[in-house]
């Protein structure tokens, strides 16, 4: 045992080696870590400095960066009182917030429909998901043509139905942008809460329709319940999209009539291209920015009340057994 | 045997002398590449290009991008230190943008060099409100003909504005070709109770850029003018009032959604035969009789933009410039004399491209294969250089107008109150780039 003992004690490293393995040990983490955060730092930290660095600038189109003065934060207060720009805030608000609701309503909704063993079902899904796979930029003619005063599919229909014609791009340009999002976007959602559905844990549903649980019931205190974390995180997705939606708005209405669609990506895109005020236009990409940081963080802390909340409940009741 | 070698000498004398005068000899084999934009006068300049090569040796290599996005990269490309691009055509309004910030050559040097210059090339006979609109910077206001001015582009697939109109609609309910402002606007009214279903006029009216374009075009025949020689905003005078409410008739009497028209759908709607008349760009003439395009075919008369208070009608389009980080600017140089030259003008406009000198306008040639051109050179004399600022504030008085005005149209608003509007912001915009700074 004696000579075991020895044995070890001899074979055992240097004290300096043994520090050398431990510091390694420690470091070893960072290492793994170390390139993605270089390609960070290279893919978001470089330009995302440049942004806000430009945004402080009196930088036109045709001067490079270093050409620029630097104005501090007028580019800032300038959009603050612009009311054209609050204008496009307000636009990329209402068309966000409509838009990620009714895709929510109706992805969830056709989700908890077709979460069942139907002939076909491979073929409907693929049929349902078509909208998403199409370039935004022919979604917007396709819909441009649709929504044609006179020769368009719908006022084709509604003339043929002796109903009156509808001015879509003209008196209800917003809602037919939103519904043209609508159609492209839903199978996101459809999509993502279908599989959520389909992971639930099914000894819960068994449990509660033995307990005698309708459909309803089952919906509203499991499904939906269960399903929260994934639909919060597909909304937050879906919302950031909303806000840099821009190439559909190009095409079907470029912002019009007046400043009716113009969101927040398409005054961003003009002031670059027409107004060639790039310092401006960093501006006001920073506030975008800043609005989605914000909307983010409060998503994310309403699923962690809810989470926490949750916890909280089952504690109570295992308590309670 | 004498005799053999006398001919052989004065062959290769004459072969040696045709070498020396052949300008282009120091450049042969050299590929120059330029960016031009998706248009229809550029579309036929793609068609004469081989004869260039063919008789320079010079290799062309076109970039052809949808002129937005041309324009866009252009700023990217000129902005380096050595630019890809040997000759751009530029939009008109970008004049004002790349000679401030020195990215086009001056073609002073150009035309002063005797082995680059072709005498014979007649300057005098380019379109002066072109040229002056398009190539020309630094004389009176800036950007018009001047004492201080110099030229930077020429001008290549210019434009001014003309009225088509249906003859057989004419005819067939006894109307006269309008003169005045008055009679079109009470022709674009008339026509939908005549022809029910077809709309008077086609007119750009979407939000941006399409609206103000629309609107200059019946500001200035009335009268008005966006600043005036103080840089004072005046585009909410009595005139430009009457300009917006021109339009305003114009598109409620026009066909159905024309409130939402770019370019493409007003020429669409009159090539549909959905409108009885068009105005706008002599650049759309070339479509008009195009089978393929159009239901109207041989049924277009053209006359001179109607006239309010004076006559005036547009200058717009494209110039072609040398970039100042261009690699070939001489063997460019050459290129862009060659196509602007009486030659390469008339080739152009025979492929269906838009003619730049007086010349052609007047080419038997060209008028048998093109009846309208008369009109079209007519036109010309009215062609107001002044017709837009070009300056570098533009982009923005641009916009806020294009946006205003198309509230204007959808949403009824007081003119006179969107103008005042659009003209307080337009002087903020114009102080703060400094055109206050003498008074």
């Amino acid at each position: 045992m004696s000579d075991i003992t020895a044995a070890t004690g001899m074979n055992q490293p240097r004290p300096t080696v043994r520090k050398a393995r431990r510091l390694a040990n420690r470091l070893s983490p960072y290492a793994f870590v170390g390139p993605a955060i270089i390609v960070l730092f290279i893919a978001l930290i470089i330009p995302l400095g440049y942004m806000i660095y430009g945004s402080m600038l009196d930088w036109t189109a045709s001067q490079s960066i270093g050409e620029a003065d630097f104005i501090g934060l007028k580019n800032y207060t300038d959009l603050w009182n612009d009311p054209r720009f609050m204008k496009s805030v307000s636009v990329t608000l209402r068309f966000a917030f409509i838009v990620v609701v009714v895709e929510l309503l109706i992805g969830v909704g056709l989700a908890l429909l077709l979460d069942r063993d139907i002939k076909g079902m491979t073929f409907l899904r693929t049929m349902f998901i078509l909208p998403m796979m199409i370039a935004p930029v022919v979604v917007g003619l396709m819909w441009r043509f649709m929504y044609h005063p006179t020769d368009g599919t719908f006022n084709r229909l509604l003339e043929k139905m002796d109903l009156p014609t509808v001015d879509w791009l003209g008196q209800h340009a917003l809602m037919s942008v939103i519904i043209a999002d609508i159609w492209q976007w839903t199978p996101f959602i459809f999509i993502l809460a279908l599989a959520a559905l389909q992971s639930l844990p099914r000894s819960a549903l068994e449990a509660a329709r033995i307990d005698g649980a309708t459909a309803w019931q089952q919906i509203i205190y499991i499904k939906l319940p269960l399903m929260m974390p994934v639909l919060i995180v597909t909304a937050l997705l879906r919302l950031i999209d909303a806000f840099k939606v821009l190439e559909v708005i190009l095409v079907l209405t470029n912002g019009g009539p007046g400043q009716e669609t113009q969101i927040l990506s398409h005054r961003i895109n003009e002031t670059m291209t027409e107004v060639r005020h790039l310092g401006e236009a960093a501006a006001m990409a920073n506030y975008l920015l800043i609005l989605l940081m914000a909307l983010t963080l409060g998503m994310l802390a309403f699923n962690n009340w809810q989470e926490k909340r949750a916890a909280r409940i089952r504690a109570a009741a295992e308590e309670d057994v | 045997m004498l005799k053999t070698i006398t001919y052989a000498s004065f062959g290769a004398a004459l072969m040696a002398t045709t070498a020396f005068a052949n300008p282009y000899a120091d450049y042969e084999g050299t590929t120059l590449i330029v960016n031009f934009p998706a248009h229809p006068h550029y579309d036929a300049v793609m068609q004469i290009l081989p004869e260039f090569t063919a008789q320079t040796g010079i290799e062309v290599e076109v970039d052809q991008l949808p002129y937005l996005a041309m324009r866009e990269r252009q700023t990217l490309e000129l902005g380096q230190d050595e630019g890809e691009y040997d000759l751009i055509a530029y939009v008109v309004f970008s004049k004002a943008d790349y000679v401030y910030a020195d990215q086009l050559e001056n073609l002073a040097k150009y035309f002063m060099n005797p082995r680059l210059a072709n005498p014979s090339y007649d300057a005098d006979d380019l379109i002066d409100g072109y040229v002056y609109n398009i190539g020309f910077a630094g004389g009176e206001r800036g950007y018009l003909e001047g004492k201080t001015g110099s030229l930077f582009g020429i001008p290549y697939g210019s434009e001014t504005s003309v009225l088509g109109y249906r003859k057989d609609i004419f005819e067939k309910h006894g109307l006269e070709v309008p003169e005045t402002y008055e009679e079109m606007l009470e022709l674009a009214c008339q026509i939908p109770e005549l022809e029910p279903g077809m709309g008077g006029l086609a007119s750009r009216a979407a939000s941006g850029h399409h609206a103000a374009h629309a609107f200059l075009l019946h500001l200035n025949p009335m009268g008005g003018a966006i600043f005036d020689e103080n840089w004072e905003p005046v585009m909410n005078s009595a005139e430009g009032v009457a300009a917006a409410e021109a339009l305003k008739q114009i598109v409620d009497c026009g066909p159905e959604g024309a409130v939402n028209f770019g370019f493409g759908e007003a020429l669409g709607a009159f090539l549909n035969g959905d409108t009885a008349m068009y105005l706008d760009t002599t650049v759309v003439a070339g479509q008009i009789n195009d089978p393929e395009r159009s239901q109207v075919v041989d049924k277009v008369g053209w006359a001179l933009h109607p006239m309010g208070s004076e006559r005036a009608s547009q200058t717009g389009g494209f110039g072609i410039g040398i970039p100042a980080n261009a690699e070939n600017k001489e063997a460019a140089f050459l290129l862009m004399q060659w196509l602007t030259s009486k030659e390469g003008d008339k080739l152009v406009a025979l492929a269906g491209g838009n003619p730049s000198r007086f010349s052609t306008h007047a080419d038997v040639d060209v008028n048998a294969a093109f009846p309208h051109m008369a009109t079209f050179g007519e036109a010309l004399q009215y062609a107001d250089p002044d017709w837009r600022p070009i300056i570098p504030t533009w982009g923005r008085v641009n916009a806020d107008l294009g946006t205003t005005l198309s509230e204007v149209l959808t949403q009824d608003l007081d003119i006179q109150e969107a103008l005042d509007g659009v003209a307080e912001r337009a002087r903020a915009t114009m102080d703060e780039a400094g055109y206050y700074t003498w008074q």
